[in-house]
């Protein structure tokens, strides 16, 4: 029994590899279309090819690819997770899962409330898009946070969001939010309230991209140290970039590892304290109470 | 092969990520927090039964502590109870079969001297008519003549009690 549940079975090392697989077709694709190389060069994502579309035309770019990517990685690894789930828990696989579902409740409930219970899966699924996503830069892919639509995506998204709790203050309240504390304040607030969508996102895709930015420009500063300092060497040893080795990986330690998981925790963060925080409860509340009242009001007059 | 500008936005490309981070959103929810929130909550409830089950039978165990703990005093004050009337039952028929014992003492003491008064009376009675027997030869040797016992009884009789009163 207990070497049956420990050993892999058929089904389950058919998702591992589909958890696998999206990144290393990623990293094929990649690696078939590169241009050769020209020195250094930064540039947004690669555009793999492009659809026309009203408006204006879809190209399909790395970044897009490598999100997709990274959503069914995670499809997998979800169906990975919860397979064979049972009452009584046995697998460290069990373990694992439920402990990340009542991490993330748990950091819902604290900072959002009971009411906003829901949207456990909401969080978990900014942080896991958002931190993968910065961290298949490890693997060489292009990571699509550092694309501006695709966070922008996002904070639109929460930006949608949190207007739809706002508005369950009743649209009346809304717009006289906007004139407080007082009404010269007007332009300022709706100013205000369309900066969130646009800090949150420029933040996110900032701090990734700078991240490969200042990771290519040491990579080069260090390579044409090198070149100068160790250019003596005989032969092909002096073309050898020792220098490279080492540093560009501490520092990708804090840009891609660090930075990609904290930039993920800040946005969803900020997602639900937005959320929550813009969310009018009281009027709520009395908005709630009053329809309770006309509809007790209803059914009396219908008797 | 060209690229995209560094900063470079499209409208198209911002909505599909927006429906990517909402697909995931249904996905987790559907395949992540579904299943393992029905899991814990199974788990829940079988924990929930349990403390009930055992909640149940501490309340058995208790109504049955005390169920015995009641029978046990009485059943000391039962025991005391049968004591007693026992010591009592003993006592009563220990007094009972002293006093019998007593009674019948004394009727063979009674009986033992009333039989050894009438031996007593038997045996003076024989000594008399020893006496009166004796008497009689030695007066009838001495007067040479036939005394009529019949006759003198009454004067003998007399004369043995008189004898007799003087022995005891």
């Amino acid at each position: 029994m207990k070497s049956k549940s420990r050993r892999l079975s058929a089904v389950d090392l058919l998702l591992i590899v589909l958890m696998i697989l999206p990144f290393v077709a990623g990293i094929v694709l990649k690696v078939l279309t590169a241009p050769p190389s020209e020195g250094i060069s930064i540039t947004g994502a690669r555009v793999y090819f492009t659809i026309p579309m009203p408006i204006q035309d879809l190209p399909i770019t790395e970044a897009q690819v490598n999100s997709v990517l990274v959503l069914i990685s995670i499809f997998a690894l979800c169906l990975f997770m919860t397979r064979g789930l049972k009452v009584k828990a046995e697998s460290k696989r069990q373990h694992a899962v439920e402990w990340i579902v009542e991490k993330v409740e748990g950091l819902v409930n604290e900072n959002m409330g009971e009411m906003f219970a829901g949207f456990a899966p909401f969080i978990a699924a900014i942080i896991a898009l958002s931190a993968l996503s910065s961290l298949s830069t490890l693997m060489g892919l292009y990571p699509p946070t550092s694309d501006i639509n695709i966070v922008a995506g996002w904070a639109i998204l929460v930006f949608i969001l949190i207007t739809y709790y706002k508005l369950k203050g009743g649209l009346l309240y809304y717009l006289k939010g906007f004139t407080e504390p007082i009404f010269v304040m007007t332009p300022l607030n709706i100013l205000g309230e369309i900066a969130t969508p646009v800090s949150m996102a420029f933040r996110h895709y900032g701090n990734v991209l700078s991240g490969s930015v200042i990771a290519v420009l040491i990579a080069a500063a260090l390579q044409g140290l090198s070149s100068l300092l160790l250019g003596w060497l005989p032969g092909a040893l002096g073309e050898i970039p020792f220098l490279q080795i080492g540093l560009p990986a501490i520092l990708s330690v804090y840009f891609d590892i660090f930075s990609g998981c904290m930039q993920a925790y800040i946005f969803a963060m900020l997602t639900m304290l937005n959320v929550s925080g813009g969310f009018p409860e009281d009027e709520y509340e009395k908005r709630k109470q009053k329809k309770l009242l006309k509809k007790q009001k209803k059914l009396q007059m219908n008797h | 092969m060209q690229s995209l500008d560094i900063i470079s936005v499209n409208l198209w490309q911002i909505l599909i990520s927006l429906v990517n981070l909402l697909l995931l959103f249904l996905i987790l929810k559907k395949f992540l927090f579904k299943p393992v929130k029905k899991v814990l909550e199974q788990r829940q409830a079988e924990l929930d039964a349990q403390y009930a089950s055992a909640d149940r039978a501490e309340a058995l165990a208790d109504e049955h502590r005390k169920e015995w703990e009641e029978k046990l005093s009485t059943a000391n004050a039962q025991a005391d109870a049968i004591l007693q009337s026992a010591t009592e039952n003993a006592k009563y028929r220990g007094d009972k079969l002293i006093a019998e014992a007593q009674d019948r003492a004394d009727g063979i003491i009674r009986a033992a001297e009333t039989e050894a008064q009438l031996e007593r009376k038997k045996a003076t009675d024989g000594i008399k008519r020893e006496i009166v027997e004796v008497s009689g030869a030695l007066t009838e040797k001495m007067l040479e003549r036939e005394i009529n016992t019949e006759d003198h009884r009454a004067l003998i009789d007399s004369f043995i009690e008189e004898i007799g009163d003087g022995n005891e």
